[in-house]
C-alpha cells in the first residue's frame, strides 16, 4: 500500500502544478460569485436559488475536473515513455492505476470542497442561512466526481483524449436520465436499451439539493447508502479499467 | 476465457434484471396514489358531508360554518378562474410528485441501492481477479 500512496502523492503534486486544475477551480468560484450576484428582486427565497444553482455548478465542476485531471494522465505517460520504468520494477499495473486515481481523486475532492466553502461564503455574504446538510451534499458530489474520474480513466486506456471528454459527457448525461426516458431514445430495441441503462448508475442518488433548499432533513442512513452506492460503482469502473489496462501493449 | 466471460455476463444480466429502481416503475400504487387526490369541488364536499353527520354538535356547527366559508371561497375562485390552492409544506400532492419521487424520499428503494452496491463490489472483485489471473 505504501508504494501506491507514495505514487498517489507524486501524482497529486504533478496535477497541482498543472494549469488545468487552477483554471477549472477559478471558473467554478467565478460561477459561484456570479450566482450570488443575481438580484433577488425582493423574493424571500433567493437563498434557495443560490443553493440550487450553486450545487448544480459544483456538479458540473466535478465533471470538468474529472475530464481535466484524468484524461491526459495515461496518454502523457505513454507518450513520454515514463510509464515503462514505473511499471517495469516498482509498481504493478494495478498499483499504477490506483496511485494515479488516488492522486487525482484527492485533488478533485479538495477542489469541490473549496467550491462548497465558496458557496457557504456567498450565502453568508448575502445574509442567507447556510443549511446544515450543504456539506454532506457536497460530499455526495465528491463521490459522483470520483465515479466520473474512474470513467475517464477507463476511457483513457482505449481512446484518445479528445474522444474521452465527449464519451464521458455522454455517460454523464445518460446517467441523469430515468430508465423510461432512456428507452424512449431508441424505442425500437427497448430490451437492449433497458440493459444498457441499468448498467449505468442513477446519478439522482447523489442529488439532494431539492430537500436542502426546502429545509428538509435527510436521514444519515441515506448518506451512507448513497456514498456506498457511488463507491461501489467507482470500484466497478476501476476494475473494468484495470482489466483493459492489463491487456494493453505499452510498446 | 469463454467461461469467465459467461460468468461475468450472467452476473451483469442478473444485475440488469434486478437493478431497476426507477421510482415511477417500482413504486406501489399506494405510494404513488398519495399524490392523486381530487380537488373536484362537489365530490369532495359531498364526501365530507357524508362522512360527518354531527347535527346538534355546536363545535361541529362551527366547523360546518368554516366548511361553508371554504366552499364559498373555492366557488369564488372557480368563478373568477383562479384555481390555485395551497398545501401544507412537505405534503405530497399532485404538484410535488417529482419532488417525492427522488431517491432520498423513496425509502423503499434504499434496500435496492444496498443490493446493487453489494453486486457491484462483487463484480469488481471478480473482474479484478480474473483479469489478473489471465495476465499471469
Amino acid at each position: 500500500m505504501k508504494p501506491v500512496m507514495t505514487f498517489a502523492l507524486m501524482t497529486m503534486r504533478s496535477l497541482v502544478r498543472r494549469r488545468t486544475i487552477w483554471g477549472i477551480s477559478i471558473v467554478i468560484l467565478l460561477a459561484l460569485i456570479g450566482i450570488g450576484q443575481v438580484p433577488g428582486y425582493g423574493t424571500t427565497n433567493q437563498g434557495r436559488f443560490i443553493i440550487d444553482f450553486g450545487l448544480f455548478g459544483l456538479e458540473v465542476g466535478a465533471f470538468l475536473l474529472a475530464v481535466g485531471l484524468a484524461s491526459n494522465i495515461y496518454p502523457r505517460d505513454r507518450e513520454r515513455r515514463t510509464i515503462m520504468p514505473i511499471i517495469a520494477v516498482p509498481l504493478s499495473r494495478g498499483e499504477y492505476l490506483m496511485g494515479r486515481f488516488l492522486g487525482a481523486a484527492i485533488v478533485q475532492a479538495a477542489a469541490i470542497l473549496v467550491g462548497c466553502i465558496g458557496l457557504m461564503i456567498v450565502l453568508i455574504m448575502k445574509n442567507h442561512a447556510v443549511p446544515p446538510d450543504l456539506f454532506p451534499a457536497s460530499l455526495l458530489l465528491v463521490v459522483e466526481g470520483w465515479f466520473l474520474l474512474a470513467v475517464v480513466f477507463f476511457f483513457s486506456f482505449w481512446t484518445s483524449p479528445p474522444l474521452n471528454a465527449p464519451l464521458t459527457l455522454f455517460l454523464f448525461i445518460v446517467s441523469q436520465m430515468s430508465v423510461l426516458d432512456f428507452v424512449k431514445l431508441v424505442p425500437g430495441v427497448p430490451g437492449l436499451m433497458r440493459v444498457i441503462r441499468l448498467l449505468l448508475p442513477h446519478m439522482d442518488v447523489f442529488h439532494i439539493k431539492d430537500p436542502i433548499t426546502h429545509g428538509m432533513d435527510i436521514p444519515g442512513l441515506y448518506f451512507l447508502l448513497a456514498v456506498l452506492y457511488g463507491l461501489s460503482y467507482m470500484a466497478f469502473m476501476l476494475s473494468v479499467a484495470l482489466a483493459v489496462f492489463r491487456k494493453r501493449d505499452l510498446k | 476465457m469463454i467461461l469467465k466471460l459467461l460468468a461475468i455476463s450472467v452476473l451483469l444480466l442478473v444485475l440488469s434484471c434486478r437493478a431497476d429502481y426507477d421510482i415511477e416503475e417500482v413504486a406501489d400504487e399506494e405510494y404513488l396514489g398519495e399524490g392523486h387526490h381530487s380537488h373536484d369541488l362537489p365530490d369532495s364536499l359531498q364526501h365530507e358531508e357524508s362522512l360527518h353527520d354531527h347535527s346538534g354538535d355546536p363545535e361541529h356547527d362551527a366547523g360546518e360554518e368554516h366548511a361553508g366559508e371554504h366552499k364559498e371561497r373555492l366557488e369564488d375562485e372557480a368563478v373568477s378562474g383562479h384555481q390555485m390552492h395551497v398545501h401544507q409544506p412537505g405534503e405530497r400532492n399532485h404538484g410535488t410528485e417529482w419532488f417525492f419521487n427522488q431517491p432520498w424520499a423513496a425509502k423503499f428503494i434504499w434496500g435496492k441501492m444496498l443490493r446493487d452496491s453489494v453486486v457491484l463490489i462483487l463484480l469488481a472483485g471478480l473482474i479484478t481477479f480474473f483479469s489478473g489471473r489471465n495476465r499471469k
